[in-house]
């Protein structure tokens, strides 16, 4: 943000007493002026920053997602997506983020929702570099925006890129046309989990792919398509509920193309919150640490051995 | 930029009366719309469009135009027989009202309409965004106003009160929201489902410069808007006192006008009131 505010770009920061949990504090030192704290007024912060932008300046809204995917969900969906304005909203700590703090703060359904509106992009940035890279994109692209931002602190991936490119999946090992085992597909961040866990099946003999999605909409299908048509067998890995995220994108592929792949989705299983744990107990209960990705695995090859 | 017609209250009446014909033939043509809600607006939307705010209808995307809002989105219909009546659209597209693929859908769409700034349709949204557009305004120095104008029954949506809040801290002095004051809603009597009084209280406890006036009569509505203070830190709020279905005798003053149009027999008789 400072440095494209540096360049000059007309852009305002906008949060919902939510100055920690976006960590502006640096950006807000430099730039008091480009900063607005509406206080605890989801709808107002997003109703506000449609108009900011239809004033001409581009607005980022940062606050915690469960409350801009629930509270202000109409604003979204008829301030920013219908009427098409140029709103960058970002969700933080998404998923089981908060942890102990449980249900009413975490967002397991922001994919679901966000893929029902019409009019905007969503991204899951994987890593550091692929939101400065992302950031970097949007602030010259105009159009809604809704990207699923993690606040923990994590290591850059060897497959991601400094320049972003919207739809475009990331093979951190493997790919298509590749002799695997199945492909590990996952949301975001979770691709940390999934290549430590090949890493740890690929010595145990097993060759997983796995692609990591930065991009849901849009999405390059057809690769996902393929990647998928020659593994055989596919596990998805994301903190959000098994129903309309990444998941269920997998399955609707499989589906549509036909292929003859078979799907296990590790998540939130549908029709159930996370419950209020530690994160680390909430990910090792639903498999989706690298050792629960391990397990599942065994679990999942066991459960379709191929007669090859 | 300013206002290119500036038109005195009796010429504004006129057009205010022009207006009222396109909105029972556009909607008996139709064949729905909301005829109760179009009515009582017009004199709000036809003095704001002849005199008051500074729009042209030849440069309808200029930045430095003022902004009008219509939140109470389902006076869509009398807003574009305003817009037609100002020259933002053609008057042969009010016959395309409601069509499929029309530029007049139910609801004000920026993307179908000119001069429509935001896609409302659902309640309470029109005022944060006036809030987000007059604070842009602020932050780059620019003097355009926003005006945003509410219906009585959308008052009840949480969303305007979090936005009033808003106003008045930034100091928006730049904007101003009118509520269309005709006591009904869908149902029934706004006070009999969820009471708005003491409304210009409420208002002057939330920190706006509140004014009430006619507003069914352009007089009184300029007198109203001539009467607003300029940089006094203060966001305006203008009680517009109206009748709902006002201009035709038997649509006034009754709730199940608000989604009724006039058929047959009705529209001869509403065109000839209106003469």
């Amino acid at each position: 943000m400072t440095e494209e505010a540096e360049k000059g770009k007309n852009l305002v920061v906008m949060v919902s007493d939510s100055t920690s949990t976006s960590k502006i504090q640096p950006f807000q030192e430099k730039f008091p002026e480009k900063v607005v704290n509406v206080g605890i007024a989801e709808q107002n912060l997003i109703g506000a920053a449609a108009g900011m932008a239809l004033g001409g300046m581009i607005p980022i809204t940062a606050n915690a997602a469960p409350f801009l995917i629930g509270r202000s969900n109409e604003q979204v969906k008829n301030d920013i997506c219908y009427s098409n304005t140029n709103v960058k909203l970002v969700g933080l700590n998404p998923g089981f983020a908060y942890g102990p703090l449980g249900p009413t703060h975490h967002c397991i359904d922001d994919i679901s929702v966000m893929r029902g509106f019409g009019n905007i992009t969503i991204f899951t940035p994987q890593d550091p570099r692929e939101v400065r890279a992302l950031f970097h994109y949007l602030l010259s692209h105009e159009g809604p925006a809704y990207i699923r931002l993690d606040s923990f602190s994590c290591e850059n991936l060897p497959g991601t890129s400094e320049n972003f490119k919207p739809g475009a999946l990331t093979f951190h090992r493997g790919g298509s046309g590749d002799d695997c085992d199945l492909a590990i597909i996952c949301l975001g961040t979770a691709s940390h989990a999934g290549l430590a866990a090949a890493e740890r099946l690929a010595s145990e003999g097993i060759n997983a792919a796995v692609v990591g999605i930065s991009s849901i909409r849009p999405i390059d299908r057809g690769a996902l398509s393929a990647v998928i048509a020659s593994c055989g067998r596919v596990l998805t890995v994301e903190e959000h509920s098994a129903h309309g995220g990444i998941g269920s994108l997998a399955a609707e592929v499989i589906a549509e193309n036909g292929l003859s792949a078979i799907l296990k989705r590790l998540a939130i299983p549908e029709g159930q919150f996370a419950p209020a744990s530690p994160v680390p107990a909430i990910q090792k209960a639903y498999q989706l640490d690298s050792e629960g990705i391990v397990a599942a695995t065994h679990t999942f090859l066991r459960q379709t051995r191929k007669d090859d | 930029m300013k206002n290119k017609y500036r038109l005195s209250h009796s010429e504004i009446a006129i057009k205010a009366r022009s207006i009222r014909k396109k909105i029972i033939e556009m909607n008996a043509h139709a064949g729905a719309g909301h005829t109760g809600t179009d009515l009582s607006e017009v004199d709000i939307l036809a003095t704001l469009y002849f005199h008051i705010l500074n729009v042209d209808n030849e440069r309808p995307d200029d930045p430095d135009r003022d902004r009008f809002i219509l939140s109470k989105g389902h006076g869509a219909g009398g807003y574009y027989c305003t817009l037609a009546e100002a020259g933002f659209i053609e008057e042969e597209l009010l016959q395309t009202y409601l069509q499929a693929d029309s530029k007049l859908p139910g609801h004000p769409v920026r993307q179908k309409t000119t001069g429509v700034e935001l896609n409302t349709g659902a309640l309470g949204h029109g005022l944060p965004v006036g809030v987000g557009l007059a604070l842009a305004a602020k932050k780059q120095n620019k003097s355009w106003k926003s005006y945003v104008l509410l219906g009585d029954g959308e008052l009840g949506e949480g969303s305007n009160w979090e936005a009033a809040m808003a106003a008045s801290h930034y100091k928006l002095d730049n904007l101003t929201a009118i509520i269309d004051r005709n006591t009904l809603q869908l149902a029934d009597r706004t006070e009999k489902i969820m009471g708005l009084e003491p409304l210009a209280d409420k208002w002057k406890a939330f920190g706006f410069e509140v004014h009430q006036t006619d507003g069914n009569d352009p007089q009184s509505l300029l007198e109203c808007f001539a009467s607003l203070e300029a940089g006094n830190n203060r966001p305006k709020l203008i009680i517009a006192r109206t009748t709902k279905g006002k201009g035709i005798s038997f649509i006034e003053d009754k709730a199940s006008w608000h989604h009724r149009i006039p058929v047959g027999n009705e529209v001869f008789a509403a065109i000839k009131e209106l003469e």
